[in-house]
């Protein structure tokens, strides 16, 4: 509980909803000083709610919700306005007044009653407009102005006011990536310089570049704030999106990176219960077996080398692959697990992987396993191992293979194999091979 | 110096809507006679014309306009809904029925109207927007859309009601008929004296309003966000509202348009923001109903036409002039 201490903003066993309902329950969550927590989960999961609930737009049904130590049933929405900053989804302006008059309006907590605006609110506006680089728009009338700039305007109406939490939801929603990545920065820098930020994220990648750590909001629960790398990994993808994904670091950013490969939901239920090993590798086999895992079938891929993009997509498909150390050639361990693969499957089928003597053993039990087998592309240029691939690949051919270019020609291929050996009558043409 | 400008065309329109009339006045013998009448010297029966009878009805009509315009613009702010005026929530029936109860009950006894009829309009107007607001946050929070159908089913409930009163009241039915018609006709210095005082507490908390007008416009969450308590100010402009409504409603009955057509076409030329526009409507819907209250008395003379049978007959094809010539000049 030390940390709890020090937060700026504090969900205490926080039940969010509205009504009487709980959306998200027994919420758990500090946000210190200083950094960025990202709030990730599907649509509808309650992410937005849980930061309506502090300004009071959602209802704190159960826990509670604290700024800085003081519960936010005690403080007045004045008080709150002048410690919580919100920019919200979506910002409506349907009357034509100028943007700085727009941003000055968040300067409203600061005066008393009979007050008005003076020379530190005009500083505070100014500083605003110059940090939300909207300064350029001070003086046209906001009803002219696009979603993103307005977006913009309302970020630095949430600056102006001075807050030391910002609640950001989706705010970066109508951004271009120019504008997205600068709204960001600065959000950014002002968490360096001792703003505590609460953020609401779509873009899994913005969230692992930008957030210090990330909760998911998922089944009316949240989980807790982690760092990036330990919160967005497949098995998270998959369980709470239904998405199977590689998760890799960007090379650049260093920041985790995800890259769907399918849905789930998209995976075509077949009563074809037939098995398609793949030998592929270096890429050549990521996009037939995304398309052999959506068709529906039971895929399995020959040995790949940990860390070879076909392996990363594999382990994201959930394809099984007989996994042998990075660069390293295949052993006699992962040789015998290709070839049981081999047996138990219906079609066998080779991408355009350049063949060494690392890998030429995967082509070897392709061919020797005496089952139907499509060869896509040509093995010119490919052969690294002196002639032994090209030798295969003649005898394979001579043994019958097929013979596709392109990898739906391929997905084709395979798809009438296994409805040719379910129906028994082969009503189905073999594809030509022609590209 | 918009607001300079519309403080002088007030002043003029005053002046003229003394002048003018059955029998005309020019403008230099108006000052006069209200000279002599201020210094006790008032002798002649031009002096008793202008200072009792033109006078009185003038500045009714001026603080009747004022009152009705900022009340719209009020709403139309609150309700982010430019076509929203007093009627829209049913506050103007509720203000009629509660003057109407008076009429009825105090019978012919003038003076008792005099303190009577306001009161019972505010607590009309009060009540009225006490049950619309209740009625809209039914179902939890007190939203726009609920708020706009409450009032209207409620309005229209309270118009057959004090429909129905009529039958009770036949001795007074000309009286109430011309009443309901909205007139200024029996304006006297004690009506002033009656509803100047609401009018101006109503006036003055409007305009110290301003600026949280002006954050409803960015919608209740926004405004919100940025420290206004929505719902308890809400409630107190409703009240600031139905004060200028009830003043307005209970000496001169219902008149239409004005509420809705000044603070509109004065946002067409000065904008949304409420520190200039309240002051603006205000001395705007002074002006509009001091010059129709004119033409009421003048276009058929001697003969009356009640003045909101004038604002309607000029404010209807304003009004769709406004409609079919779409954006504003900004």
């Amino acid at each position: 509980m030390s940390p709890i201490e020090k937060a700026a903003l504090e969900y205490a066993w926080a039940c969010v909803g509205y009504g009487d309902a709980c959306v998200v329950e027994d919420v758990r969550l500090a946000v210190r000083a200083g950094e960025i927590v990202g709030l990730v989960g599907p649509n509808g999961a309650g992410k937005s709610t849980l930061l309506r609930a502090v300004t009071g737009d959602a209802r704190l049904l159960a826990g509670d919700i604290r700024v800085r130590g003081d519960s936010i049933g005690a403080l007045t929405p004045r008080e709150r306005a002048l410690r919580v900053g919100v920019v919200p989804q979506q910002v409506s302006a349907a009357f034509s007044i100028p943007a700085r008059e727009f941003v000055e309006m968040a300067r409203h907590p600061h005066l008393p009653r009979f007050g008005t605006y003076g020379p530190r609110d005009d500083e505070a506006v100014e500083r605003a407009l110059v940090m939300t680089d909207t300064a350029h728009l001070a003086d046209r009338p906001v009803d002219a102005l696009s979603g993103g700039d307005l977006q913009r305007l309302a970020l630095a109406q949430a600056l102006a006011i001075g807050p030391e939490v910002l609640l950001l939801d989706e705010a970066t929603a109508h951004l271009d990536l120019n504008h997205r990545l600068q709204v960001l920065d600065l959000v950014r820098s002002l968490a360096k310089d001792g703003m505590a930020v609460l953020a609401v994220f779509h873009d899994l990648d913005m969230a692992a570049r930008y957030a210090d750590r990330l909760a998911v909001v998922h089944g009316g629960g949240a989980g807790d704030a982690d760092v990036p790398e330990r919160v967005l990994t497949a098995e998270m993808l998959r369980e709470v999106f239904g998405v199977r994904a590689v998760v890799g670091i960007d090379p650049i950013t260093g920041a985790v990176a995800v890259t769907p490969v399918l849905r789930d939901g998209a995976v075509r239920a077949t009563e074809l219960n037939a098995r398609v090993l793949v030998v592929g590798g270096a890429g050549s086999a990521a996009p037939l077996l995304r398309r052999l895992v959506l068709a529906g079938l039971r895929v399995d891929a020959a040995a790949l080398n940990t860390g070879d993009a076909d392996a990363l997509v594999a382990e994201a498909l959930g394809v099984p692959f007989a996994r042998i150390p990075p660069f390293a050639p295949m052993d006699a361990e992962a040789a015998v697990q290709v070839a049981k693969t081999a047996e138990a499957a219906d079609v066998i089928v080779v991408t355009p992987v350049p063949f060494g003597h690392g890998n030429v053993d995967n082509l070897l039990i392709a061919v020797r396993a005496g089952k139907p087998l499509v060869l896509m592309g040509s093995v010119e240029g490919r052969d690294f191992t002196g002639g032994a691939a090209e030798s295969y690949w003649i005898e394979a051919l001579e043994r019958g293979a097929m013979l596709v270019n392109e990898v739906e020609a391929a997905e084709e291929a395979v798809l009438a194999v296994v409805r040719r050996r379910g129906v028994e009558e082969g009503d189905h043409e073999g594809p030509d091979g022609s590209p | 110096m918009s607001l300079a400008a519309l403080a002088c065309s007030l002043a003029l329109v005053i002046v003229a809507g003394v002048a003018l009339g059955a029998v005309r006045v020019a403008p230099g013998d108006v000052l006069a006679s209200v000279w002599r009448a201020m210094t006790g010297r008032a002798d002649s029966l031009y002096d008793a014309l202008i200072v009792d009878v033109r006078l009185p009805r003038v500045l009714l009509a001026a603080i009747v306009g004022a009152s009705l315009a900022g009340a719209g613009a009020i709403y139309q702010a609150l309700f982010r809904n430019p076509l929203a005026d007093p009627y829209i929530l049913g506050v103007s029936s509720g203000a009629g029925l509660g003057a109407m109860l008076a009429l009825v009950a105090t019978g012919g006894a003038t003076a008792l109207r005099y303190g009577m009829v306001p009161v019972a309009a505010f607590a009309g107007a009060v009540l009225t927007m006490a049950l619309v607001t209740r009625l809209a946050s039914w179902r939890g929070r007190l939203d726009t859309a609920s708020l706009l159908l409450a009032g209207v089913a409620i309005s229209y409930t309270l118009a057959a009601l004090t429909s129905f009163l009529m039958v009770f009241a036949r001795e007074q039915m000309a009286t109430v008929v011309f009443w309901m018609m909205g007139g200024l006709g029996s304006a006297s210095w004690p009506y002033l004296a009656m509803v100047g005082p609401m009018f101006v507490v109503g006036a003055a908390l409007a305009v110290i309003s301003a600026r949280e007008l002006n954050l409803m416009l960015l919608g209740d969450e926004r405004a919100g966000h940025l420290g206004l308590d929505v719902d308890r100010f809400k409630l107190f402009v409703l009240a600031v509202a139905s004060l200028l409504t009830a003043a307005a409603v209970a000496v001169a009955g219902l008149i239409g348009f004005i509420g809705l057509m000044v603070p509109h076409a004065i946002r067409l030329v000065i904008g949304p923001d409420h520190r200039a526009l309240l002051p603006a409507s205000f001395l705007g819907g002074g002006i509009a109903l001091v010059a129709a209250d004119l033409v009421a008395r003048t276009v058929i003379a001697p003969v009356e036409v009640p003045v909101g049978i004038v604002t309607a007959l000029l404010g209807g094809p304003f009004f769709v002039w406004l409609l079919v010539r779409g954006e504003g000049p900004r």
